[in-house]
């Protein structure tokens, strides 16, 4: 397969940027888009040329650190399919493929196609943690969680943390992502303890870096780990439920 | 940094990126604006529905003209004489007023907080429903802010834009003798200009995209979770939406057809 690409290339966090336009000759379908980057960085190496910087770990949809946006879209075509569970196969022959950095004022680019996503991590450090009963793991069924219970946290929980909500809304905001943590951790016997406090200082980071949702529900198709859309509504539900706790912990 | 004093190490050889500008926190802050955006939205759709059903008085197979007149007086008077007059009109206007300020308020300074935040690079558009309604919020919210305007000038304060044949005095007679507004009259006149009529219908579609959205948005901002009560709500979303949109446009084309006249 033959696919042009159009790269976006940036030297640092204070340089212009533009795109780059290069052929890949040789592309299979059952290549991940991440792969077709090693491809084109390959190329990029054997013609003396600086390769495209992007970030992958894992490569197996469970890490969340490739992000970016393909076509405008994050992490690609197919909808809560992380980049690199995305293939060539999308794409026509001939085609061209636009790679950007994630969108978002709230994620400067660092280089290329890498971006700091650090915003969020501030998030998690303002209280996405648990910091009550550190002590050894108690007897089972000490803490009794209804299976239903248990099941809804997992379903949050599973939120990878890789951007492409703020990437895909038009508003730069961070609500799923935010929404994920706060519902995993309400759910759950130790996170209730700190229910509130957790809802106001998680919300205050939020809000301090990323934008307002406005429920359009982009993020949702884009998620890799299909955090569902109910997650915007319950930032406002912990937040609201925070007040009427006047300062209270739990 | 070159004061060349200290070797740099490896670490400090990576680029850092900017940070958006982010202090001082954002205030008031986003949820508390959302939250009062929900909750003035949501007095702006009981007043939707309250003003349907006075509008559709219009509709009254006997003497329309004397029940929407009475309607529109009873509205002037409610709960005098325990309250002298049009006081609560007044209070009511006032309570209207207050919320529209807020809601403008509250949603362009959001507006100007999502259009900061959004990244410099282009997005694919992807044509749902939510997108369409959603990213026009400020547009359709402008139209109808100018449409209130027009529409007080029109028929309540009969300047400007209304009717040569609008009456503001005591022109109408009730069946218990009593004098007031010949709201009716006013209405058919002003609605008698096709392009006057035709502008009326046109926003009503507007007000419908907001509305649609506006109470998608009160769901989320006040933080239903359920599954059932969120169902319900989307589905309500728009069933308002269009109820507010055919009971209202249908009485401009029916006063352009003929079906309503003096």
């Amino acid at each position: 397969m033959r696919l042009i690409l159009e790269v976006w290339r940036q030297e640092g966090p204070d340089a212009e940027g533009g795109f780059e336009t290069h052929e890949i000759l040789d592309a299979t379908p059952e290549m991940s888009l991440l792969e077709l980057l090693d491809r084109l960085n390959h190329q990029l190496v054997e013609n003396d040329q600086e390769p495209v910087a992007f970030e992958s770990d894992c490569r197996e949809g469970i890490c969340g650190t490739c992000g970016l946006d393909v076509n405008g879209v994050p992490h690609g075509p197919e909808d809560n399919v992380p980049a690199c569970g995305q293939h060539v196969r999308s794409f026509q022959d001939g085609q061209t493929v636009r790679f950007t950095p994630f969108r978002a004022r709230s994620f400067p680019v660092i280089r290329d196609l890498i971006v700091d996503r650090t915003g969020l991590d501030r998030i998690i450090q303002a209280g996405g943690t648990i910091a009550v009963d550190a002590g050894t793991a108690p007897d089972a069924d000490t803490l009794l969680v209804t299976h239903d219970d248990a099941e809804r946290a997992l379903d949050f929980a599973a939120c990878i943390g890789c951007g492409a909500c703020v990437s895909a809304c038009p508003n730069g905001a961070a609500y799923l992502f935010t929404g994920a943590k706060l519902a995993h951790l309400a759910l759950i016997p130790h996170g209730k303890e700190e229910r509130a406090k957790r809802a106001r200082s998680m919300i205050a980071q939020m809000q301090h870096e990323f934008g307002p949702c406005s429920q359009i529900g982009e993020c949702v198709l884009a998620c890799p780990a299909e955090i569902p859309i109910v997650a915007l509504a319950v930032v406002n539900r912990e937040r609201l439920r925070a007040g009427f706790m006047w300062g209270k912990a739990n | 940094m070159s004061s060349g004093i200290q070797e740099r190490s490896d670490i400090d050889q990576i680029p850092v990126a900017k940070r958006p500008a982010t202090s001082p926190p954002p205030r008031p802050q986003t949820w508390v604006l959302k939250l009062i955006m929900a909750v003035t939205g949501s007095i702006f759709v009981l007043f939707l529905l309250f003003h349907l059903a006075g509008n559709l008085k219009v509709y009254l197979p006997d003497d329309p003209q004397g029940h929407f007149n009475e309607y529109a007086h009873w509205l002037r008077s409610f709960l005098s004489p325990l309250l002298p007059g049009s006081t609560f009109l007044w209070i009511f206007r006032g309570c209207l007023g207050a919320a529209l300020l807020l809601h403008v308020y509250s949603g362009v300074t959001l507006w100007i907080r999502a259009h900061r935040l959004r990244g410099r690079h282009a997005r694919k558009v992807n044509p749902t429903k939510h997108h369409l309604t959603g990213r026009t919020m400020l547009w359709s919210g402008l139209i109808i802010l100018a449409f209130i305007i027009f529409h007080l000038l029109d028929l309540t304060l009969g300047r400007v834009v209304a009717s040569k044949d609008f009456t503001g005095g005591s022109t109408y007679k009730l069946e218990n003798g009593e004098v007031t507004v010949d709201a009716y009259a006013n209405l058919v006149h002003s609605f008698q200009r096709p392009s006057v009529a035709i502008f009326y219908v046109v926003v009503m579609v507007v007000i419908a995209f907001h509305l649609s959205h506006g109470i998608w948005s009160i769901t989320n901002d006040f933080g239903a979770t359920a599954h059932r009560t969120r169902s319900v709500l989307l589905i309500l979303a728009d069933l308002i939406a269009l109820v507010i949109v055919v009971g209202n446009a249908s009485i401009p084309l029916a006063v352009l057809g003929g079906v309503i006249t003096l």
